[in-house]
């Protein structure tokens, strides 16, 4: 690698590391307010993380729908058109393969969890396609759209699994539980870490390779960076925007797909608790990395699942670390313009020494 | 304190230092009252940076500001507007949705009630200023429903309702047709004659210069190079101070190659932004081994004429022929595959992308073809590398390495990599729009040479440059462009940059009517 | 089966049981923390922000309402406390749009978690519980009572005993559209998302303009939010905004920014909302009402984006 170009990125690491460092700083300082030991409390915390093969199968589980996500979003960031839609796409898909596991239960094993995946992926990715359709053909903001779509998903499935799918058997919100065969395989006892974890990997794997490696991939970086300039050099651009938001609407999907066939075995009216928008910070933070995307994914994780043991453990609520990420954003999200600022407040530094030096 | 009461404004030393750019070195200037001061250098002498230091829009690195003999500092330009200096900018500071009353009192709105605006108030101090200064305009009219002059009228008024005794007009003439700039100048005398105001106008025309200043001070590089009085500048002095040495460019040696019609357009009728015709019935054809100059002032339906040809924007009729293959509305893609390369007016906008790097710049447009990208998909990043640095010595483009991004180049550095990139791709049509706009003298050489070269290998080459020197210097045929019609066509050789300074303007009908009594 | 054929007077018993004048009292009292944070918003859109933090900033002021009320007993310290988060969390936000150049949406999205771990983290180690905090401590916010129109009774229904946040919120509606239209501070505000650097050449920084617009908007989202806990019932639980956020940023949307066209939409998506809750009283999906705002808002921006595209073709033909 070109060292200059290393320099780059080495800069924004370190810049990474500080945010995480200061917003780690900030919780400890929070519970420190709240009179408990910060050693003790993130002690728990990494414990509860990787302390044991049953805890680290935790924190894997968790980054399942993280990667999924955090891709999803990476891929649409970067062709410069913005899904935040994630949390409905994900609904939808989870209700799809839901749907699929209740209804085809005489299909066999591998054909069966394949079809609710397709199902899932094309249900997220369809859903994606109509704001982005409105985004590329009649110029409406896909910001607002995509966040209007959100909600509009999660009352609907809520409809759905009240009234016409609601399972007969106690009042759960959620549908009937999917028929055996399309149960992924738990891997660590007790733990919910599953089969879908190869899943994931071997999707993140095919993106990352799409993003980084492809012709494609570069088309849909360069639309994103200058949409008039991609056009000018024979880029469909707004194709292309369709495309990426339909692929990170099919990712978002599949999220929801694992996690019925994973983990719930049905389809619950709170199934994600905002992993979306998780996914989302994942991205931003490693600015649509796809490696990037899978790092943070873990040390994300980590925190949700040391959380719970951190709580255990020490009584601090988990609720900690969702403070924690939202100020790592946000350092993160003012990171360029920090910088700026310290840059000038350098140079007029360095000014005023100059100017002193002149007069003495 | 021996100032002469005369000087009103004097800048000292002042340096302004952006990331990567001393915009302005030590530059010094007197303005004294009463007088028209042209500013003129070439695009990036720092002359808006000066303007807008003494506006205070920027804070200079160094240096100091005298009004009427005493240091001020002008940190907004509230400071500025209080002391009546004001500014027209070259792109209008005016709120498309709101009024023209309300655009000309923004900041300093008539009051009722100490609280409330006072919009009957607004309309009639706008009109009375109308009237004062002899500007008609429209308290009611919304400003994005008028035209550019009138626009740059608003942009006036505002600042004469300011109370400015000082205007600095900052390329007042870029986007005014020919007979909107000689009522600006009427108007600019007028407000220095009858009003006693005090004028700075920044410009790059030098005939201006010489119609209407009084002095002129001369930047280059962001120095200052000197200040003279007008009536003992002319034309080829200014030149000279401007671009740092006598302009004399090597003759650029033409081949002759045979005559081949590779490129014809019938009949083109197209609409700019904002929906205007921009272009009618448009018809021209170009052979290869030629380079097709388009001369015309800018806004006259170059920029449309290009992005029709490019595939950039819709034409309404008409068609153009390429090696037989009649084009109607086809896609970028579809047209750079029938064998047109594109060199854009606006590098930064439409020609490359900033963030990315030098050499995904260079890969734009074959970035899907072997052995670029192994069966259409696999990027083959060994092939793309040995390109990208081959582009970069073959242009002479200033980089440690290809791995940069694009941004970190200079105007000239990232001109000459998009002329790369177009030119690899060896196509028989070059579009070339404005080739060395905001690109130092030494790059200027090397992009006319490579342009010949270009020619002198047989491809068709269509020129489009607002640099009537450029269009001279290169061409070998000549058409005029006026208000999205073609006007005139020449051989070049055949009129002088004066004649047809009269078809860029609409005008040549009063050359017919000369040449006919002459006869 | 019995459902579907419910006799003509069942049905005329369900309509009267949702359809009578306290649904229209639910929908005032519905869409108050609605108007507030619309036009908290609607402030933020004008100079040029899009502000998704809105959801975030009411939960925060529905938590440090009951957190003011419950500590000093008294419902003004809640309001009051419920303001200031607000107003700390609009200027956080605009310093980092602002000054940092932080992207809008990024920032948004942080405040929303911030908010949404914020208050369940201070929920539990405050007050030690999980889900929700009720006490008999907390104060609510005065209701009103007009004894002029009490005796009228669709108007005493209608117009009393409603939290004194419902009386207000028409009147910021009204000082909004004034502040907006016919102040110069509110031409600046417009100027400044419209053309920011037109208004600094004329000598207002247009950055001021937009600190106050994000400052405001986060008041009055904290207001939004207390009343929420303290208005009708005195708790707090978790994730209360429920969305509010996003449904004020619909109205905003549908009601382009207007003041008044908003005000009408946040009343419209409030009126949906009691309309939801009442038939779900009798028995039907309220989901589906819920939705309304929402799809609204895409419904409404499409055509408005068609009408725009009509116009320019008319214009275009007229001109030709």
């Amino acid at each position: 690698m070109n060292s200059k170009l290393f320099k780059k990125d080495l800069e924004y690491i370190v810049s990474l590391v500080l945010s995480i460092s200061a917003s780690l700083l900030i919780g400890a300082l929070i519970m420190m307010a709240n009179g408990r030991s910060p050693a003790v409390g993130y002690g728990a915390l990494l414990k509860g993380a990787f302390g044991s093969k049953y805890n680290m199968a935790n924190t894997f589980a968790k980054t399942v729908p993280l990667v999924l996500t955090g891709l999803a979003t990476a891929i649409s960031f970067r062709s410069g058109i913005f899904n935040i839609g994630g949390e409905g796409q994900l609904y939808l898909g989870a209700f799809a393969a839901a749907y699929v596991g209740i209804t085809f239960t005489t299909l066999p094993k591998g054909i069966g969890i394949i079809l609710a995946i397709i199902a899932g992926a094309l249900v997220g990715g369809l859903y994606a396609f109509v704001p982005g359709l409105l985004k590329v053909k009649y110029k409406i903001d896909e910001v607002i759209t995509t966040i209007m779509l959100n909600t509009v998903a999660v009352f609907f499935t809520s409809y759905l699994v009240n009234y016409p799918f609601a399972t007969t058997r106690g009042k759960l919100n959620g549908t009937e539980i999917i028929a055996d065969q399309f149960h992924l395989s738990r891997l660590i006892r007790l733990s919910t870490l599953n089969t879908s974890i190869f899943f994931m990997g071997f999707i993140a794997l095919l993106i990352y390779y799409l993003m980084e490696k492809t012709s494609t991939g570069y088309d849909f970086k360069l639309v994103g960076q200058n949409s008039l300039f991609a056009r000018f050099g024979g880029i469909n651009d707004r194709r292309q925007m369709i495309i990426a938001m339909v692929l990170s609407g099919a990712l978002c999907g599949l999220a929801g797909v694992f996690e019925v066939l994973g983990v719930h075995y049905r389809f619950l009216q709170n199934i994600s608790p905002g992993y979306a928008w998780d996914g989302m910070l994942v991205a931003l933070i490693v600015k649509n990395n796809p490696i990037g995307v899978i790092i943070m994914s873990i040390f994300f994780g980590a925190l949700k699942t040391g959380s719970i043991s951190m709580e255990n453990a020490t009584s601090i609520p988990s609720e900690l670390v969702l403070v924690i990420q939202s100020i790592i954003i946000l350092f993160i999200a003012g990171e360029a313009g920090f910088k700026e600022k310290f840059k000038e407040w350098n140079a007029g530094r360095k000014v005023k020494q100059k100017a002193g030096e002149r007069n003495a | 304190m021996y100032y002469m009461t005369k000087k009103l404004i004097q800048v000292k030393n002042i340096s302004k230092q952006f990331p990567g750019v001393l915009a302005n070195d030590k530059v010094s200037l007197d303005i004294e009252k009463g007088e028209i001061h042209a500013i003129v250098g070439e695009n990036g002498a720092g002359k808006s940076t000066l303007m807008n230091i003494i506006y205070g829009l920027y804070e200079p690195t160094e240096g100091e500001i005298f009004f009427e003999g005493e240091p001020v500092e002008i940190n907004s330009p509230l400071d500025a507007i209080n002391l009546g200096i004001g500014m027209v900018h070259q792109h209008f500071m005016l709120l498309p949705s709101f009024t023209v009353a309300e655009n000309i009192v923004l900041g300093t709105e008539p009051r009722k009630n100490r609280i409330f605006m006072d919009f009957k108030e607004a309309v009639s101090r706008t009109e009375e200023l109308s009237k004062t200064y002899g500007l008609k305009v429209d308290p009611y009219r919304k400003v994005e429903s008028l035209s550019v002059g009138i626009q740059q009228r608003i942009e006036i008024l505002k600042v004469l309702y300011k109370g400015a005794d000082i205007l600095i007009l900052d390329e007042p003439t870029a986007v005014l047709t020919p007979q909107e700039a000689e009522d600006l100048f009427n108007v600019i005398r007028k407000l220095v004659k009858d009003l006693g105001k005090t004028i700075i106008i920044i410009t790059h025309k030098l005939q201006e210069v010489l119609a209407i200043s009084d002095r002129v001070s001369v930047m280059r590089h962001g120095k200052m190079i000197g200040t003279l009085e007008t009536k003992d500048a002319d034309e080829q002095i200014l030149a000279e101070m401007m671009v740092g040495r006598e302009v004399l460019f090597e003759k650029l040696h033409k081949e002759k190659i045979p005559k081949e019609k590779v490129l014809s357009v019938k009949g083109i009728k197209a609409r700019d932004n904002r929906d205007l015709i921009a272009l009618d019935q448009v018809s021209f054809s170009l052979n290869a081994g030629e380079i097709l100059g388009i001369a015309g002032v800018e806004g006259n339906g170059q920029s449309e004429l290009v992005e029709v040809l490019t595939g950039l924007r819709k034409m309404e009729e008409g068609t153009f022929t390429v090696k037989g293959i009649e084009v109607f509305n086809k896609s970028p893609r579809e047209i750079r595959d029938l064998g047109i390369a594109h060199v854009p007016e606006d590098r930064l906008a439409t020609g490359l992308s900033s963030e990315a790097t030098i050499w995904e710049n260079m890969l734009m447009g074959i970035q899907h073809t072997e052995p670029y990208a192994i069966k259409g998909i696999h990027m083959n990043k060994k092939k793309i590398m040995e390109r990208s640095d081959r582009l970069i010595e073959e242009f002479d483009i200033r980089t440690p390495t290809g791995d940069l991004p694009a941004g970190n180049l200079s105007g000239g550095n990232m001109q000459k990599m998009v002329i790369a990139r177009e030119f690899s791709f060896n196509t028989p049509i070059l579009i070339i729009a404005q080739p060395t706009r905001g690109v130092d003298v030494g790059a200027i050489e090397f992009i006319h040479s490579q342009i010949i070269e270009k020619r002198n290998k047989g491809a068709a080459i269509l020129l489009v440059s607002a640099d009537l020197d450029e269009i001279f210097r290169l061409s070998d045929r000549i058409i005029t462009l006026y208000e999205g019609k073609i006007t005139g066509e020449f051989l070049n050789g055949e009129i002088s940059k004066k004649d047809i300074g009269l078809y860029m303007t609409g005008k040549h009908m009063d050359l017919a009517g000369r040449g006919a009594s002459n006869e | 089966m019995q459902e579907e054929r419910l006799n003509k007077r069942q049905v005329k018993g369900m309509l009267k049981q949702v359809l009578n004048l306290t649904l229209i009292q639910h929908t005032i009292r519905t869409a108050t923390p609605l108007i507030l944070a619309a036009l908290g918003g609607l402030l933020t859109e004008h100079a040029g922000m899009l502000n998704i933090g809105m959801e975030g900033m009411i939960l925060l002021g529905s938590f440090f309402g009951v957190l003011g009320s419950y500590y000093f007993g008294s419902s003004l310290a809640g309001v009051v406390l419920a303001g200031l988060v607000g107003l700390v969390v609009g200027l956080i936000f605009a310093i980092f749009v602002i000054d940092l150049k932080s992207d809008e949406f990024i920032v948004g999205i942080a405040i929303n978690i911030f908010a949404g771990g914020l208050t369940v983290f201070l929920l539990r180690s405050i007050f030690g519980v999980k889900g929700a905090f009720s006490s008999p401590d907390i104060i609510p916010l005065p209701r009103l009572n007009f004894p002029g129109i009490s005796s009228i009774p669709f108007l005493n229904v209608i117009l009393n005993n409603h939290s004194i946040f419902v009386y207000l919120s028409w009147i910021f509606v009204a000082l909004i559209y004034i502040y907006l239209y016919k102040t110069p501070y509110g031409i600046w505000l417009r100027a400044s998302g419209e053309y920011p650097e037109a208004l600094e050449t004329a000598g207002v920084s247009p950055k001021k303009m937009k600190y106050i617009g994000s400052i405001v908007c986060g008041i009055l989202c904290g207001f939004a939010g207390s009343h929420l806990s303290l208005g009708y019932l005195t708790l707090f639980t978790e994730n209360m905004s429920a969305n509010r956020g996003f449904v004020a940023l619909a109205a905003i949307i549908f009601g382009t920014a207007n003041p008044i066209k908003t005000f009408a939409a946040a009343l419209m998506f409030g009126f949906f909302d009691a309309l939801g809750i009442r038939l779900q009283v009798v028995g039907v999906p309220s989901q589906f009402t819920q939705m309304i705002p929402y799809v609204a808002t895409i419904v409404a921006l499409f055509i408005l984006t068609k009408r725009q595209l009509a116009k320019k073709k008319r214009d275009r033909e007229g001109a030709a």
